[in-house]
Order: C-alpha cells, then structure tokens, then sequence
C-alpha cells in the first residue's frame, strides 16, 4: 500500500532518517521497531506530509501511484482524512486542554466519516465499554483524564473510522498489561475483518510477535533489517536486529 | 472553586483601591493652603458657622491625620466626595455629568479595538509567513510608534479645518438640535484615533498566541487525522485569546491614560479632560474625586475582563494542573 | 542579513536624531527663544525651513533644541527607573519567599494604576521643573523592569553555576553582582529600551496637557501643546515636525527593540 524509497530527512544539517525503504503491504500488519530517537515518528510524519517546515526531505513515499512528498496541501489533507487515522505517540497532548472530550472524539470520529451525534453516541458507548472506559469521559477535558485514558480514547476513535490506513505510534506505551493484550486482539481483529493495513511502531517485541506481520528494525536513522516476522525472528542479519532479540529472552 | 476566586480578584482590586485613596488624600493633604479649605468649597465665606462645624465633624478635621483619612474614607464610601473648589458644586454631581461620555467613548473604542484586532491577529496568525503575518508586525510597531494626540491634531486639521465635515472639539449632545447625529460625529474622531493606535499591537499580540498554539502538538494530531479546519481554528484561537486577554487586562491602566489626553485635545467631556482641568485649575476636590473614579473603572474593567478569563479557561474553573 | 541592515538602519536614524539635538546649539540656524513679531505663523520657506509659530520663533531651532530636553528628561528618568526597578526587582527575585510575594502583590497593584494619573495629582501640587518631571516620570516607569529583573533573578538562581557559586561561599554581593546582574543584561537592556520610549511618550503627553515642563523651556510636547490652537487657523507645520520627531524617535526605538528581543523570550510581558 505504501513504498518507502530511500526516504532522506534533513533538519538544520542534522540527517534524521537516511536512505530508508521498507514497504506496508496492504492489508497486513507492518511493525517497525528501532530505539529511542532512531526517528520512527520523524518517518510517519513524512508518510502524513507533515514533516516541520525546517525539515529538507528527499526520496519517495508511494501511496496509491502518487509521491506523498511532491503532493499538495489539498491532496494531503483530503488522503489523510478518507484513507488514514493516526494515533500518536503523545497521548496527553493529543487533545485540545480546553474542550470537553465528548466533542472531540465526535471531531476525531462520528464527524468525520459524517454519522450525526445520535450515531456516534450510540456507536462510540459500544467502543469506550470495550476498552474499559466508562461513557462519563466525555463529559470530561483532557486533564482530567490519565495518559493511559487518553490513549484509549485515541484508540477508540480509530476502531469507530476503520480507516483503509491506520498508522499507531506507540499506542499501548501508556496501558498495563491486561489492556495492552485486549488492544492488541482489537487490532488483530480489525486488520481480520475489516481488512485494514496497519503500521505499528513499538519498541516491544511481544508485541511485534503477537500481533504483525511484517517487520522493520530502525536504528540511528537507517532500516537495518526488513522482512516478515518469522524470517527474521528466525534469522537475524544484523548485529542489532540481534542484540534485540537475545535480550527480549 | 468560584467564590474563591473571585474573592481573590476582590482583594486585589481593594487594594488597588486603598492605594488609590492614599493617593486621594495625600493630594489632598500635600495642596497648598488649608487642606479643611477643600471641604468648604470656593464659597467657604458663606457657610453659617453651624455648617463648618458640621463639616469638620463629619471628616474629624480637628483630629490627627489618621483619623482624617478614615472619616474622609468613610465619606468617600458613602459616596460623598466633597465640593469644587472651583464650581461650588458636589464632586460626585460633576463626575455623574461627565462619566457617561467617558464609558461611552471607552466602550466604543475597546469594541473596535477587540473586533479589529481580533480579526487582523487571527488572519495574520492563521497564515505564517504570508504578507498579512509579515506585515502586521510592522504595522502594529509603526502605529504604537504614533503618538495618538498628535495623529489627533492632524486629523483635527485635515477633518475639522481643512475639509470640516467633523467638529473639532466638544462631545455633542444628544438632547440637542443634532441627535444621535450630532453625538456621533464628535466621538469620530477622538475614538479613530485611539482606535488606530492601539489595534496593531493587540492584533499583534494575539497573533503571536495563535502562531505558538498553532505549533501545539494537538493541532498537529487533529489535522493529521482530518479534523475540519473550522474547528481546528475555533479551538486554537479559543486558547490563544487566553494570553490575549491577559494582555488586554495588563494595557488597560496604560490605555485609559492614553485616553485622558484624547479627551482633553478634543475637549471630549469625560473623567479624563476632568482630571486634567482639575489639575490645571488646582480643583483639588475634584481631582482627588476624578481620581477616585478613574482608579474604580480600571478595578471594575480588569475584573470583567478576568471573570471573561475565567469563564474561557476550563484549567482554571475546575483548578486542574496535571 | 536583512534583519541586520535593518537594525543598523534604525541605530543610524536614531543616532542621527540624538546627533541633531545633542548639538542643537551649534546646528540650530536660530536661537530657540528669538521672537520676531512682524513674522509669525510664516509657512516653511528658505528662511526658515519649517516655519515660525506664533512668537516668530523658528521651528526648526525650537524643534532642535526641544529635541534636547525631551531626550534627556528621558534618559534621566530611564536611568532612576532602571536603578529602582533593579532594586526592588533583585531584592523579590533573590530572597523569594514571602518577601517576593508581598513585594510582587504590591507591584501587581501599583500597575494597575495608571502612571499617568499619579504624576498628574503630583503635578498639581509640585508643579516642578524639568528635573521634577523627569523625577516622576522616573518614579513611576520602574514597574515592568523590576518583574523582568525579578524573573530573570529567579531564573539564575536555579542555573548551576549560581547554585556551585553559593557552595563555595562567594559573598552575596559578588553572586548578586557577577552572576546575577550581569546575566540578566540582554533581558535588562530590551526593557529598558522599551522604557525609554514609553518615557519619551509620558514626556510629550504631559508638557502637551500643559502640565508638564514649563512652557518657557522648547520640548517636543511643549511645541505640540501650542500646536493645537495654531492648527485652526492653518498652521499645519508647528503639529506636524515635532510629531514627526516623536514618532520616527520611537519608531527606531521600537524596532531596535525588537530586533534585539530574543525571540523564544518574545513575550516579555509574561
Ligand atoms: N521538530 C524537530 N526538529 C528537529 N529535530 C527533531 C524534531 N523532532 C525530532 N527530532 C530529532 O529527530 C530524531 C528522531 O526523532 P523521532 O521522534 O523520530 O524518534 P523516535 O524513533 O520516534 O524515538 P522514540 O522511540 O523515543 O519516540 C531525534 O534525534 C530527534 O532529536
Ligand atoms: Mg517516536
């Protein structure tokens, strides 16, 4: 669905990302898994259009026959909101302090895919019940709710837009266990019957084995290992595809 | 959560207050001559014995100045705030006479001030780096850079001499032969030009706001995931009105002086060419008066404009810090 | 690049306009005081550039030497107003506590007061000089350079370097002075820039209200205080040069301002 090709980001002279390639094929789930600062987030930025305005970039991203990168603001903007739903890595910023939740989840949501409020009450109740969250946050602003919260109510609007595209930065590094294993069977469930692409970008091996289907390991800006789980749990190239996995044991 | 705030905010503007009276009556001890000479007014001849009497009881005039400043207090309180030295008449009477027209060309010129500068700092803060971002900043430093009496004089030349489709001075009088007409036209002038000098740095000023909140990472999240831009906008410049309003609340003092002096170039008759004329005549009751009244509109202006604050910040109202 | 041609620009115009009334004296054509009856309100001419007012006195002589006492009432206040505002801003900042908080309640008070109505009640009784002006302008433009010394005094004292200072047992004084102080210049000197051109302003509004520097003596807001009557007749040219002055004096000032602001310290209202 998606190709990245030599995907090189630029900032103030600084290299973020270079040379980097991996593909999302459609309808499965990709993992890509690098340490902290190997610029996993700069990259689903890139995939949005969104890098900051600083940011020189070179290379390709793919979707659909057209480079993300050459696009327009329009275009961008239109993909983004029929094909696409991203969960980002910062849950509790995600959301504007000073408006009640109930109207943005509607906004993240119901209005969205155009479902009036009466849908959406009904719809989203079903979604905020099966990620144990009681149907008072919306009553709520954003600091009145924990991080772990805030993230599930991110997850809930994705699981409500069934996007074609679901890009997850992160989503369960707020959750405990018990939640972060429900996560991953809604995610597993959604890819199953809905059909939907995802790219999860964890630092969780767990998570990678139990859930994707593809992976890509990052490291200081560059892919180091592509292919699909099993090959390379089975058979790691690189010395730090390796160094991950011995101490995942 | 409410009732302690806003009895915080009264605190604070009793206070300011009571530093206002000090001012009051350390004018009225510092003038030259007798300071009892204020109460009596121009015509002390003619008070009966009885009256002076009753007037140095009533502000302990014979007593130590401490409880001078609390029976003047008192009196202040009560609303009686002496007689003209020059006119004769209650201070409190000429100061009902002259306030409307200064809430009048107040209200008119922060109206303009706020809708114009809300408009322009939003168009200006929503478009980073077009001409409209570019050029405000320098509009806004150019126009705070005027002096707003002096663009006075000109526009009193070129409106009033010059062209004279406008009156040069005097604030109309609605149950006269003009009407409404005539009330207006003399606010034209006096309110444009406060208006033009001071909408450019608040424009700025929020202008600024938008562009950080702009740069918040929630509005990132919002339009990666196809949040209508309309709402996007309402929520941003919500919050960047916040600092904004602070910032309207902290100019206010410097605005209404900035207000005493287009009044008294346009002879505009309000609190402010009051307080100048008081000086100028040394009318100590009335500028001790005029005073008073200046320092309680700007506690009363700042409180709404905080209770407005209140009321937009949800952090605030539910006293949430994470 | 830009910025920086632009920031000499603004240096230069306002250098050249402290040139101009520094030595009024020797660049004026007359002598501000010199009347000459049979030539009142003459429009500029190539006698006399500007014109002359309504004594027959030479505008651009007056406008010079007016140039002269305006900036120097306001240097002078700057300078009263930096040293109290350093005080009471340094005492708040580095003993924190309840100290700061009473001193800044206080300071959050008298702000709301509008400076112009507490030189005006102190007019009306004083009526002083130029001297007495620049004294109450002084006394009252403290307010903003005593929270930015405040803020950046409180800011320092968390640095390392400070807290290693205090460890060591350097006297107070010299961690006031060394450390503290002059850290805080570059925030220092934008307000004081920005207090200059609100002194300037507080000048001319109070001499063109009549009761700010005795008529006698030629300032920018003196010249504009006759100027409101001149203008019904016709007179455009004794309102409009000293205004000009004004305005391109603050002008640069302004811009200088800005160009010096670090920009993540933008809001220095905060
Ligand atoms: N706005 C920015 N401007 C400049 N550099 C940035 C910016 N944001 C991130 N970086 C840099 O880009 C690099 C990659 O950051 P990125 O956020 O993509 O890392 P990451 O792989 O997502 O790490 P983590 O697992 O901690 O989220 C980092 O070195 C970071 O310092
Ligand atoms: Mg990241």
């Amino acid at each position: 669905m998606i190709e990245v090709r030599d995907l090189t980001i630029n900032i103030e002279g600084k290299h973020i990302t270079q040379h980097v390639d991996f593909t999302i094929p459609r309808g499965r789930i990709t993992s890509l898994i690098g340490e902290s600062g190997s610029g996993k987030s700069m990259t689903v930025s890139a995939l949005l259009g969104m890098l900051p305005v600083d940011a020189k970039v070179s290379g390709y991203v793919m979707y659909e026959g057209r480079n993300v990168l050459d696009a327009s603001d329009q275009e961008m903007e239109s993909v983004r909101k029929q094909d696409v739903f991203t969960i980002f890595q910062d849950a509790s910023n995600s959301f504007n302090p000073s408006v009640k939740m109930g109207r943005q989840l509607y906004a993240f949501s119901g209005e969205r895919v155009g479902d009036t409020i009466d849908v959406f009450n009904e719809k989203m109740k079903l979604i905020l019940d099966q990620l144990g969250l009681a149907w008072d946050v919306v009553e709520q602003y954003p600091f009145q709710l924990s991080g772990g919260m805030l993230q599930r109510c991110m997850i809930a609007c994705a699981f409500y837009v069934e996007p074609a595209l679901l890009i997850a930065d992160e989503p369960t590094s707020a959750l405990d266990m018990v939640l972060q294993k429900e996560f991953i069977q809604l995610l597993i469930r959604l890819n199953e019957e809905r059909n939907t692409t995802i790219l999860l970008i964890t630092h969780d091996l767990d998570i990678v084995a139990e859930a994707a289907h593809e992976m890509a390991v990052m490291q200081q800006g560059t892919i180091v290992e592509t292919g699909t789980v099993e090959t390379v749990f089975s058979n790691p190239h690189h010395a730090y595809t390796k160094r991950l996995l011995e101490s995942r044991f | 959560m409410i009732s302690k705030w806003v009895g915080k905010r009264m605190v604070m503007g009793i206070v300011v207050l009571f530093i206002v009276s000090f001012l009051s009556f350390f004018i009225m001890q510092a003038a030259p001559g007798d300071p009892a000479a204020a109460f009596y007014g121009g015509n002390a001849q003619t008070l009966t014995a009885a009256e002076k009497e009753r007037i140095t009881r009533a502000y302990a005039l014979d007593r130590p100045v401490a409880q001078q400043y609390i029976a003047w207090l008192g009196e202040t309180v009560k609303g009686n705030l002496g007689t003209s030295s020059k006119e004769g008449r209650p201070v409190s009477e000429i100061i009902m006479e002259r306030l409307p027209n200064t809430l009048l060309l107040f209200s008119v010129t922060m109206f303009f001030i706020i809708i114009g500068s809300i408009w322009l700092g939003t168009v200006a803060g929503m478009r980073e780096g077009s001409i409209w971002d570019k050029g405000l900043s320098t509009f806004s430093i150019a126009t705070s850079s005027i002096p707003a009496f002096w663009l006075g004089i000109l526009f009193i030349y070129f409106f009033a001499v010059s062209l004279g489709i406008l009156p040069s001075s005097g604030s109309g009088d609605v149950e006269g032969n003009g009407g409404v007409i005539d009330k207006i036209s003399h606010l034209i002038m006096p309110a444009s030009v406060l208006i033009v000098t001071h909408v450019g740095i608040y424009a700025r000023f929020l202008q600024e706001s938008i562009k950080i909140e702009n740069s918040q990472y929630y509005v990132k999240v919002a339009r990666a995931n196809g949040v209508t831009e309309s709402s996007i906008r309402k929520g941003v410049v919500r919050n960047a009105s916040i600092p904004y309003l602070n910032y309207i609340a902290m100019t206010i003092p410097s605005f209404f002086g900035g207000s005493i002096i287009v009044e008294s170039l346009f002879a505009w008759s309000g609190i402010g060419q009051l307080t100048v004329k008081a000086v100028t005549t040394k009318d100590f009751p009335l500028l001790m008066g005029s005073i008073m009244v200046t320092g309680i509109l700007v506690v009363i202006t700042l409180f709404i404009v905080d209770l407005i604050m209140y009321a937009m910040d949800p952090k605030m109202r539910k006293g949430g810090a994470r | 690049m830009k910025s920086r041609k632009a920031l000499l620009f603004w240096c230069s115009l306002l250098g050249l306009i402290v040139f101009l009334t520094v030595f009024s004296n020797m660049l004026a054509p007359f002598s501000p005081n010199e009347m000459n009856m049979d030539d009142v309100y003459s429009a500029p001419s190539s006698d006399h550039w500007l014109g002359t007012d309504h004594l027959g006195r030479d505008v651009l002589s007056r406008l010079l030497e007016g140039g002269k006492v305006t900036l120097a009432v306001a240097s002078g206040s700057v300078i009263l107003s930096l040293i109290i505002g350093i005080v009471y801003g340094g005492i708040s900042g580095y003993f924190g506590g309840l100290t700061d908080t009473v001193m800044m309640r206080l300071l959050e008070a008298l702000i709301t007061i509008p400076a112009l109505i507490i030189i005006l009640s102190f007019q009306a009784i004083i009526q002083g000089g130029m001297w007495g002006m620049t004294l109450l302008i002084g006394l009252t433009g403290w307010l903003v350079t005593a929270r930015i010394v405040r803020s950046e005094f409180i800011r320092l004292k968390e640095e390392e370097f400070v807290k290693m200072a205090n460890m060591f047992g350097t006297p107070v004084w010299k961690i006031l002075w060394g450390h503290l102080l002059q850290n805080s210049i570059p925030a220092i000197f934008v307000v004081t820039l920005f207090n200059f051109a609100g002194a300037i302003f507080m000048e001319v509004s109070l001499s063109f209200l009549g009761i700010g520097i005795p008529p006698a003596i030629p300032s920018w807001g003196n010249m504009l205080y006759y100027a409101q009557n001149d203008i019904l007749i016709g007179a455009w040219w004794i309102a409009l040069f000293p205004g000009i002055m004004i305005f391109l004096t603050i002008l640069s000032i302004n811009f200088i301002g800005e160009a010096w602001k670090n920009p993540k310290r933008r809001r220095v209202n905060d």
